[in-house]
């Protein structure tokens, strides 16, 4: 569960806080790799009470206070150990006591652990290739709920919304992943409204809940897969962009019922999602094309239906997904042919981006594989919005719905 | 499962046959006789003590499996209104509930809410079949008055000297232009609409009204449509989508409308609504009538070559059209006039979830 290998690939710029634990009899055997691991870099004492300098959060004292304030990853911990010592000693503003307190719990309570452990539980969950990163998030989630200390509803929130916000930290610009934390949190906001005698109850019902989610995105693609497929009938030819396990599954469960039909990939640079696509595809007995990018309106006569999955379904009905769906999307409008969405419920986002530089921004670097002046600028952005006038039908496991139906259903999801 | 008694079966049986040969046509009929067939099932079904509303569901819904099978359009259209299992999920949530268990993606509400009355009492199983009655009942005078409320919006719609454009004929087409008539002088062009030809009944309806009719072939509906302020017809069915289900011909008429930016204004009733979603809508959803309507047999005889079984000819005479709902400019229905993309919500209304697909 705990890799110390994650670490090593993580930025700099990005820390996780340590607490160096000096209680070496107390330390999970786990720990103690990760203890060892900084145990070994040169430069550093290893007496116990210097211990805490070895470690990359200790590291951020020593950081001005205005590149504190600069940098968002550390003033997220830095906030974090400020809310704990504020809650603990009453607005003490010493900095050595809350990490000798966690030096302290370190034995047999992990509540301190919290936001250490939620993003490895994330990074464990989400190595499973069949684990949506949403659903990664809410099974860290509901980790986090099973080593709670609280003992109130409230403490709890308190606790998630702290793991929730450095799970957002983390990546700021997956939808999916912020849209399932808000759907967590939604859910226990709700439940802890309701009176429960014990918070053990209450506990073992987000748990549950949590646990069930894993198998929700399972069932959810399959219902989608259901819901679509009546859609392909023999003889359609279908333009997939980008890499969907969703439409993946449609197009399967389409084929498996005998059904003649093919797929045009798009490339889909610099992810290579066609030829990855290609290779879902072909052992199902699909015959694929693959078209540059650039070919989708040279295409698109010969096409019946687009079919792509989406990153996050927003507000107005439209989506945001891998980049060049935009405008297959406006090419297919233009030739009149039907634009289908396959999206779990999960991905919906409260978003509504007025223009396509109105979300997180989502760079990727592209490789051009020639070397380029140095004052030319490269947009690499990973993904555009798409307007809802544009998308025909979403299949969601809600349901069918047209794009005006999804701010209704977005409603009822988080209300 | 309880057995079917034996005193409705032969009602059903009968509707059925009917439903098959055609005999029962036109959604308003369809839908009026499948309600009252549906309030005698439910009066006559007896209710064990225990899950009482999944026993309705069940023998409602196979009564519906059977009427589907034989006339898959007219039911679909017309008859997921009166199998509205939706009026019973409606009536047991208006049934009090001690716990109320929070919305959550995955439950489905409808069936928890079965299996919490299962420990009803008999007085409460007494009231569950009267509530379903009453719907029933309710919704068939919802049905007799359809027209009416339909009609009270003419005046908002038809202006002072406008020409109306219309193919075929409709009922509730009919009653609206007439309430119109009443404070507003206007004139109407009719296109015929083959191969059935019920726009000469319309045009001859309206002429005997004192209205300034214009009959007109198919053909000619492109080259009129400039000299129109408004297309009004009548729907067979309403999809999910906002798409429609109209008599053929229909599609051209919007099209042409869209060209020349004339409004394409659609009468449907509530009861029209289908929360289907057409994957393939111009087969899948289409009658297809003998060819002899268009074509006489003996004028082709020697184009269907029976012994080698080559066919060099093929008459297809469809009955309905249909037409996709950015084409259309505003539903009028019983209860107001509506967007097309608005049909989701009326669906979510009137139906519930688990109604979608009766299998």
């Amino acid at each position: 569960m705990y890799r110390p290998s994650s670490l090593l690939s993580n930025p700099p710029n990005q820390d996780f806080s340590l607490r160096g634990g000096s209680d070496e009899d107390n330390l999970d055997n786990s720990l103690e790799a990760e203890r060892r691991y900084f145990k070994l870099r040169p430069g550093f004492a290893t007496s116990d009470q210097t211990m805490e300098l070895c470690n990359p959060y200790h590291e951020d004292r020593n950081v001005s206070q205005d590149e504190r304030d600069f940098n968002p990853s550390s003033v997220t911990f830095e906030w974090l150990r400020q809310a704990e010592s504020a809650s603990l000693y009453g607005g003490s503003e010493d900095y050595t006591r809350p990490v000798l307190h966690h030096v302290r719990s370190w034995g047999r309570e992990v509540v301190r652990e919290k936001p250490f452990s939620v993003i490895h539980e994330f990074d464990a969950w989400r190595k499973n290739p069949e684990l949506a990163e949403a659903v990664a998030a809410i099974k860290a989630l509901t980790a986090v709920i099973k080593r709670s200390g609280a003992s109130t509803m409230m403490g709890l929130e308190v606790e998630l919304k702290e793991a929730s916000d450095a799970l957002k930290a983390w990546d700021e610009s997956s939808i999916s992943l912020s849209a399932g934390c808000d759907l967590f949190m939604r859910y226990v906001t709700r439940t802890s409204a309701i009176e429960y005698e014990d918070i053990e109850a209450g506990k073992a019902r987000l748990i549950e809940r949590g646990e069930k989610f894993g198998d929700i995105s399972q069932k959810a693609r399959r219902t989608i897969a259901e819901l679509g497929k009546d859609f392909i009938v023999n003889g359609t030819t279908v333009l997939t962009h980008g890499y969907s396990r969703v439409v993946i599954a449609l197009l399967k469960l389409a084929a498996s019922e005998g059904k003649d039909f093919n797929v045009v990939c798009t490339e889909g640079r610099p992810d290579n999602t066609g030829a990855e696509m290609a290779k879902e595809l072909v052992p199902a007995g699909i015959p694929v094309t693959l078209v540059l990018d650039a070919g989708v309106a040279y295409m698109m006569e010969t096409i019946d239906m687009v079919l792509v999955g989406a990153d996050g379904v927003v507000e107005s009905g439209g989506i945001i997904n891998m980049l060049g769906t935009y405008q297959t999307a406006l090419i297919a409008r233009s030739l009149k042919k039907p634009v289908y969405v396959a999206a779990e419920s999960y991905k919906f986002a409260r978003l509504f981006p007025l223009d396509q530089r109105d979300m997180s921004p989502a760079p990727r670097h592209v490789d051009f594989l020639v070397p380029l002046p140095q004052t030319v600028r490269v947009e690499n952005s990973a993904r555009d919005y798409t307007p809802p006038q544009y998308l025909t039908l979403l299949f969601t496991d809600l349901g069918i719905l047209t794009p005006s139906a999804v701010s209704d259903e977005l409603i009822q999801l988080y209300l | 499962m309880i057995a079917a008694m034996p005193d409705y079966q032969a009602a059903v049986d009968d509707f059925v046959t009917r439903l098959r040969r055609r005999q029962v046509e036109g959604s308003l009929i369809t839908a009026k006789l499948t309600a009252e067939l549906l309030r005698q099932v439910v009066s006559h079904q007896r209710l064990p003590n225990v899950g009482q509303a999944a026993v309705l569901i069940d023998v409602v819904k196979s009564v519906g499996l059977r009427m589907i099978a034989a006339n898959p359009i007219a039911i679909a259209a017309a008859n997921r209104s009166a199998l509205r299992a939706p009026s019973l999920h409606n009536l047991l949530e208006s049934i009090p509930d001690p716990v109320k268990t929070p919305e959550a993606p995955a439950a489905s509400v409808g069936d928890s809410d079965s299996k919490s009355r299962s420990g009803d009492r008999n007085s409460v199983s007494w009231k569950l079949k009267h509530n379903v009655i009453e719907g029933i009942t309710e919704l068939l005078q919802d049905l007799d008055d359809y027209h009416t409320h339909v009609a009270e919006q003419a005046l908002e719609h038809i202006h002072q000297n406008e020409v109306i454009l219309t193919l075929g004929r409709s009922r509730s087409l009919l009653k609206f232009l007439l309430e119109a008539k009443k404070k507003r002088s206007f004139q109407v062009v009719v296109a015929e609409g083959a191969p059935r030809y019920q726009g000469h009944t319309l045009a001859k309806e309206l002429a005997e009204k004192g209205l300034q009719t214009t009959v007109i072939t198919d053909s000619a509906v492109f080259a009129m449509i400039s000299r129109v302020n408004m297309v009004i017809i009548g729907a067979h069915a309403v999809m999910a989508n906002g798409g429609v289900l109209a008599p053929v011909g229909m599609h051209m008429v919007a099209l042409a409308a869209r060209r020349h930016a004339v409004p394409f204004v659609v009468l449907a009733g509530v009861h029209k609504l289908c929360p289907q979603y057409p994957h393939k809508p111009y087969t899948l959803l289409n009658d297809m009538k003998s060819p002899a309507e268009v074509v006489e047999f003996g004028e082709l005889s020697e184009c269907f070559a029976a012994g080698t079984g080559d066919h060099t000819t093929y008459v297809v005479n469809p009955t309905f059209d249909y037409i996709p709902p950015d084409l259309v400019s505003i539903f009028i229905t019983d209860t107001g006039g509506h967007n097309p993309s608005y049909v989701y919500r009326l669906i979510a209304e009137y139906y519930s979830p688990e109604d979608y697909f009766l299998q």
